[in-house]
Formats: structure tokens, sequence, C-alpha cells
């Protein structure tokens, strides 16, 4: 059994990723974004999901206790939204309001087709957005996996670390591979335990 | 995957463990209440009070046909006609939000009242994920506020018993279908009523014209779809705009109201993409709307609008 946490940013899909992890049978809980790294690794957590949320990164550094967990761990983690872009901040990228912001139905490319978060998702597919800020500069330690026609940064990675970052949101029903993305991550967790 | 039958026994446990003495249910007749209602029913029995309200803000023959959905369910019920109350409470609102609150606050007086008569202290409530989620709170952004969480006073003596909290639309029908309830496949209708579907003030003159409207929406859409020249969209209502516009009847220069139509496919309320209904359909609805309510509508339009950045309602 694999144990993945939802550190809850305050999002309006927070509760999606949480079920989206049930239904594949993975062991979740949503947590608030305040609890310590100690709590989560004490309850023996094989990754974590930053979800979105209200705050704007492209305003605001802070993202609860986000940056502990960045800063900590040896676990896979995948920031959706918001959590994506502090992700990219934290490592010294920034991230800034768009100037096309993306709501709905979005055409997502990947750049990197063989990366393992995207094993069964085609080169092109219909992604859901909801996001005023994006990333607007990649740290050197990160690399970009998928872009759409406004926005650059859709889905990254650390080069080093098994830190993944999405733009778009993989939770919601109308995103066409989001259960494939989540069954790849689940993967990824599982693939790490045993390293 | 989601399991109904190991949910119900879980949630049976759960409302015996919590709940001693009466409880009430506040019963709008969608599939939520009425879920929620049946699994009470089976924890519970008879020390549970199904109450229906009247808003006045009910679609056509709504309530009506609540009473005998309550009577088929043998439940112990009330039923409460308070639309002059509801009428006279949102006079010369307008604000969203505030049509929400006063709707919200409005119904747990009415439920106050029931339980010191009764002498109940639960109140059970449908509630489902989006409710919660939309309506805020700390971190969460507040998109709108449901009338069953966000619209609730702030000192409230009855204990809520939301049973079916973490679970979306989908998940509620299977239940239904489990629990042979037989409105599962109903479209949801949001608990505040007609009143969202009204921009502006939601009078009672305002109410009859996109009650009405809604109904030949309904009719048509599920006539079609019977015939088989559409799917049955997921939720699909008339909204009544602030505007007026221009036209023409009878040589005469016109100018009226109009209304939107909106319909809508979703699994979960959470997202959605609007619905393709065949152009002959809408010229029918169109038609239909624009003659027998010509008085005070001439203009029909079609809301292409998902959601995000939309919601599924207006308001």
């Amino acid at each position: 059994m694999v144990s993945i946490y939802v550190v809850d940013n305050g999002g309006q899909w927070t509760h999606r990723e949480w079920r989206m992890l049930k239904y594949l049978d993975a062991t979740t809980k949503i947590v608030p974004n305040t609890t310590s790294w100690k709590t989560l690794t004490d309850e023996g957590v094989d990754g974590l999901i930053l979800s979105g949320g209200a705050p704007r990164i492209g305003l605001e550094n802070k993202l609860g206790n986000c940056d502990e967990y960045l800063r900590k761990s040896d676990i896979p983690i995948l920031g959706i939204c918001a959590g994506h872009q502090f992700m990219a901040r934290f490592f010294g990228g920034d991230a800034k309001p768009s100037k096309i912001p993306e709501f709905g139905k979005i055409t997502l490319t990947l750049i990197e087709r063989e990366h393992p978060l995207f094993i069964n998702v085609p080169k092109e597919s219909i992604v859901w957005e909801s996001h005023n800020d994006e990333i607007t500069i990649l740290p050197d330690s990160m690399k970009n996996l998928a872009k759409s026609e406004n926005c650059t940064f859709q889905a990254i990675m650390h080069k080093e670390k098994p830190f993944f970052g999405l733009q778009f949101h993989p939770e919601v029903n109308n995103t066409e591979y989001g259960e494939q993305i989540f069954t790849n991550f689940i993967s990824i967790c599982k693939k790490n335990q045993t390293t | 995957m989601f399991k109904p039958t190991a949910f119900i026994k879980e949630a049976t446990e759960q409302i015996q463990k919590t709940v001693k003495g009466k409880a009430l249910i506040a019963f709008s007749g969608g599939v939520d209440s009425t879920v929620c209602a049946a699994l009470v029913n089976k924890a519970i029995g008879d020390q549970l009070i199904a109450v229906h309200v009247d808003t006045g803000y009910m679609r056509k023959n709504e309530s009506k046909n609540t009473k005998k959905l309550m009577e088929e369910m043998n439940l112990n019920y009330r039923f409460i006609d308070a639309s002059k109350e509801y009428y006279a409470s949102l006079k010369n609102v307008t604000d969203p939000e505030k049509k929400r609150k006063i709707i919200g606050e409005k119904f747990i007086e009415l439920f106050d009242e029931v339980a010191n008569e009764e002498n109940i202290q639960y109140l059970v409530q449908g509630t489902i994920a989006p409710d919660w989620i939309e309506s805020g709170g700390e971190l969460r952004d507040t998109i709108k506020s449901h009338h069953n969480v966000g619209g609730l006073p702030e000192k409230m003596n009855l204990k809520l018993v939301e049973p079916l909290r973490d679970l979306y639309k989908d998940e509620v029908r299977e239940l239904a279908r489990e629990l042979h309830v037989s409105v599962s496949e109903k479209q949801p209708f949001p608990g505040p009523g007609l009143a969202i579907r009204i921009m502006g003030e939601a009078t009672p003159k305002r109410t009859d014209i996109v009650r009405e409207a809604c109904a030949i929406v309904e009719e048509e859409i599920e006539k079609a779809s019977s015939e088989k020249k559409m799917t049955l969209p997921w939720q699909y209502f008339a909204v009544l705009l602030p505007v007026k516009s221009v036209g023409v009847h009878g040589d005469k220069r016109a100018y009226g109201q109009v209304i939107a139509i909106r319909a809508v496919e979703s699994m979960d309320a959470m997202s959605c993409s609007f619905s393709t209904i065949p152009h002959d359909i809408i010229d029918v609805i169109s038609n239909r709307i624009t003659n027998t309510l010509g008085h005070d509508i001439n203009r029909v339009v079609y809301d292409v609008t998902n959601k995000p950045p939309g919601t599924i309602e207006w308001e």
C-alpha cells in the first residue's frame, strides 16, 4: 500500500485530488499546509501532493509549510497549480501574474513524452486550467516537460529530486488523461518506496 | 472506486452512534436530501422528521411532488409554506451572496421552530463536497455561500449531521440506486432555488417568469432526449437576466427582458462544459419562451461558458 497525502493550500479541487488517490487505491488524507514535516514522516507518508489554492504565488512568497517539505523531503512531491508555481520559486525561479491567464479547456503539448509522469499520455491532450499566475523563470535545477499556447511551463521536474509540478489540473474530471497522470505519480511513489 | 454498500453500512453505524434522540432533516426532495433521509431513516427509523419548506422559489409543482415523495417514503414529515416570508425577506435584495445568506438563515429559523416544538437536537443535511468547498473558509476562497453551509447563522442550537459531506453527485446517485430512491436521476437544483436564477431582485412576478421558462427548458429538453435527438444534459435550466433589449411585436416596438438557457455536462459539479444542444431544439425552446412569455421576454440567449471560468448557476 502506498500512502500519499494531499497538502491543502485552499484549492477548489483539493478534495478532488483526495478522491482521485482514493479511487486509485492509495492511502490518502487531506492535511492543512501548516502540518509539520515531522508529523508527515511520523505517519510514514510515501508521497505528497501540494494542492492549488487561492494564494497568489505571483504576488506572495509563502505557502504554509510547503517550503519545509521541499527542503527536507526525499519522497516524491507533485505540486499542482499554486503548488507548481511555488516549487519553481522555491528553487530560485519566479512566478508572476499571467499576461493571458488560462481558465477551462486548453490543449497541452508534451515536450518530454518519455517521462514517467506521462506514460500513456499522448503528445497533445485536453486539460483543464484555472490560474491567474504562472512560472516566468524556471530555475536551472528544473526542466520543462510541457507547454500550452499561452503558458510556457505547464509541467516541470527537478533534475535531481523526485519533485514535479503541473500548472494544469489532472484531478479535474474534464482533463482527458488526469487519472493516468495520477496513476503514473502513484507508480513513481511506489518505486521510490523500494529504493 | 466508490463502494455504495460499504458506505451505507459505515454511515448507518456512524449515525446510530452520534444521533441520540430525535433528528430533523432538511428535505428539499432533491437527490442529496432524499438519499440522506433514506440513510438516516434506516439508521434511526421514526425518530427522524423530514421538513420540507416551500420557499416560493421552487420549480413548477416541485413542492407538491416532494410532499408525495415524503409520503411514498413513509417519512414523518412537516410541510411548511413559507413563500410569503421568503418573498418579503428578499425584497430589494440584489446581491447574490446576500440572497444566499438570507435564504440560509430563514431555513434555520423555520427548522428551529419545529425543533423546539418537537424537542429535536439534531439537524440532518444532505450537504455534499461542492457545498462546503465552494462556501470557502480559512485558506479557501468563497466562490458562493451554499445555503446549507456558508448560509448558516454563526450561532446554531441544532447539532449538524452531514453523512454525505465527502461525496460528489455521481456517488450520491450510486447510493440512491442502491437504496432504491425514486429521484436517483433527478437533475440538481440549488437550495436557494429560483432566487439565484433571477439576476437582480427576486420578486414574485420575476419568479413566475423564470419558473415558467425553466419548465419550458426542462420539458423540451426531456422530450428531445426521450426521442433520442440528444442526450440528457447533467443540468439544464433558464436564467432571467437583468437587462432589457429592443424587439418588435406585431409591427410595434417591444422592450423586454432576456432569458438565458443554460445546459451543462458534468460529473461532480466542480467543473463543467456547456452542452451542445441541437439548434432545432434550441429553436423550439426559444419560440416557446418568447411566445408564452412574450409579454415580458422578447429575447433568448444560450450560455456557452464552461466551469471554470463560469460556474453552473449564474449566482
